[in-house]
């Protein structure tokens, strides 16, 4: 059984016919063509999937794409700016050698985003609670902590 | 992943309605184990009834004591500042659930529901006595949770009811609770715990509830050695009288996350840990 859904994806409507059993991640991936989310395990243990919901980390391989139905996500490629320039978050993981082979990157940075969207100035403690559910096999998450502090510095600077 | 139709009914009654009419329908919440278990073949719906689409499921009300909607996820409850304030021991569980992503997500009547030995949402509201809410098309009926659970994968849920609410009393001023969680890595099911809720008077234990989690066949209360406690002092004696009972009591297994021994012993250390941090 198919159904129509339209909801916000990276600022923009978008209307998609889907099946049922279809999880957010494949809508992104095959329908939408956006790979820059990524699938590790496809069971929630990873992070590699993260996107955001309104407003929320969560994996969108575990999430049904029916409950995206009138919600806004944002996906990495939702960071992108103007003329190919990389967002703060992403340019503070290349300055801080946050990244290796980059399979786990767009999760981390999208866990990354949520949490600073909504804490600003977190505490070391704090970031790695927020990317306690994305794994990461190369860096050994020092410099990816580092990465997020560098931001959360900036902005605290900024103000 | 096997095809299935997926549904998102707005109100309790269609959802109750449609479970009668579709043969091979399940309840789907957050999704957070029912989704892996599809994926890994251990369940194939034909079609979901999606409960997340029903305003009053999820909602938190105060009222001296608490009314949690069962679709409530964990992140929910952790930002709820009077549920935390009056129900500490709630709060210190569901911040040891999964990870962010998970907690965004996933419900706290979907973890009683999936009836794990590990649910970590079932130990503070089993010490704090929880009554559940069950609705069916007929009839809705609360029953204290410490009765709910009836074996891995298994409650007194039947097929056509949905849980509605976790009912909590008001809390009290003279009582102490605490939770430990013993996980490989900090995001992990839990390989032992436990939480224990004490009230103290004089140095004297008046009130036990005690709950351990990994150590049997479902979340357990430890009846046995709350009424040792209940009535005596707080000594040294009794404390390790207490651990050596709670090591005797749980029937835990070995599987990929520990051994039966190592969890026996961890259940006896976080007894003594918890009377410990309890009675400062
Ligand atoms: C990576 C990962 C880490 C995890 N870590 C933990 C952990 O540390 N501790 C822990 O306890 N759990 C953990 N879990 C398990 C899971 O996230 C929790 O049990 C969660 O609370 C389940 O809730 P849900 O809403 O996602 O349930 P769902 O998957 O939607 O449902 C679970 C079951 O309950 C039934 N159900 C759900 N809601 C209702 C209702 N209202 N009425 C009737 N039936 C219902 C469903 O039909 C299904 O059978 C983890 C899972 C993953 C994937
Ligand atoms: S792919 Fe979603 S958590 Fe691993
Ligand atoms: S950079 Fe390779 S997994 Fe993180």
């Amino acid at each position: 059984m198919k159904a129509e859904i339209s909801f916000i994806l990276n600022g923009s409507e978008v209307n998609v016919t889907i099946d049922g059993h279809l999880r957010l991640i494949d809508i992104l991936r095959n329908t939408m063509s956006l790979t820059g989310t990524k699938e590790g395990c496809g069971e929630g243990e990873c992070g590699a999937c993260t996107v955001i919901v309104d407003g929320r980390a969560v994996n969108s391989c575990l999430y049904p794409a029916h409950e995206i139905e009138g919600k806004s996500v944002t996906t990495i490629e939702g960071l992108r700016m103007p003329e190919h320039k990389l967002s703060e978050i992403q340019q503070a993981f290349v300055d801080n050698g946050a990244i290796q082979c980059g399979f786990c990157t767009p999760g981390m940075i999208m866990s990354a985003k949520a949490l600073l969207d909504s804490n600003p100035n977190p505490s070391d403690e704090e970031i790695r609670d927020a990317l306690q559910g994305n794994l990461c096999r190369c860096t050994g998450y020092v410099q990816i902590v580092e990465a997020v502090k560098s931001v959360a510095g900036q902005i605290m600077g900024k103000k | 992943m096997r095809r299935f139709d997926y549904l998102r009914p707005k109100s309790l009654k269609e959802a109750l309605q449609l479970k009668k009419t579709i043969a091979g329908a399940k309840y789907i919440s957050g999704g957070t184990d029912l989704i892996v278990q599809i994926k890994n073949r251990e369940l194939q719906p034909t079609t979901l009834i999606s409960l997340r689409s029903i305003p009053e499921l999820a909602r938190i009300e105060i009222n001296g004591g608490a009314r949690i909607g069962a679709l409530a996820t964990i992140s929910d409850l952790i930002q709820h500042i009077e549920l935390g304030h009056n129900y500490p021991v709630l709060i210190a569980a569901a911040k040891r659930l999964g990870s962010l992503q998970i907690r965004n997500v996933a419900t706290t009547g979907g973890n009683l529901c999936n009836c794990s030995p590990s649910a970590d949402m079932a130990l503070p509201l089993l010490v704090l006595e929880a009554k559940v809410r069950l609705q069916s098309a007929k009839a809705s009926r609360e029953i204290p949770l410490s009765e709910f659970f009836k074996g891995p994968g298994k409650s007194c849920l039947s097929s056509d009811e949905i849980m509605t609410d976790i009912l909590l009393e008001p809390p009290s001023q003279k009582t102490k609770a605490t939770f430990l969680k013993k996980g490989r890595v900090k995001m992990d099911l839990a390989i032992a715990s436990l939480a224990l809720l004490v009230e103290i008077e004089g140095g004297r234990c008046r009130k036990a509830r005690i709950a351990a989690g990994s150590v049997a066949s479902m979340p357990l209360r430890l009846f046995d050695v709350e009424a040792l406690l209940e009535g005596s002092t707080i000594s040294k004696d009794s404390v390790s009288k207490a651990q050596q009972l709670a090591r005797d009591t749980v029937s835990p297994i070995t599987d990929l996350r520990a051994t039966e021994e190592y969890r026996r012993h961890v259940v006896g250390v976080y007894m003594k840990r918890g009377l410990e941090k309890v009675f400062g």
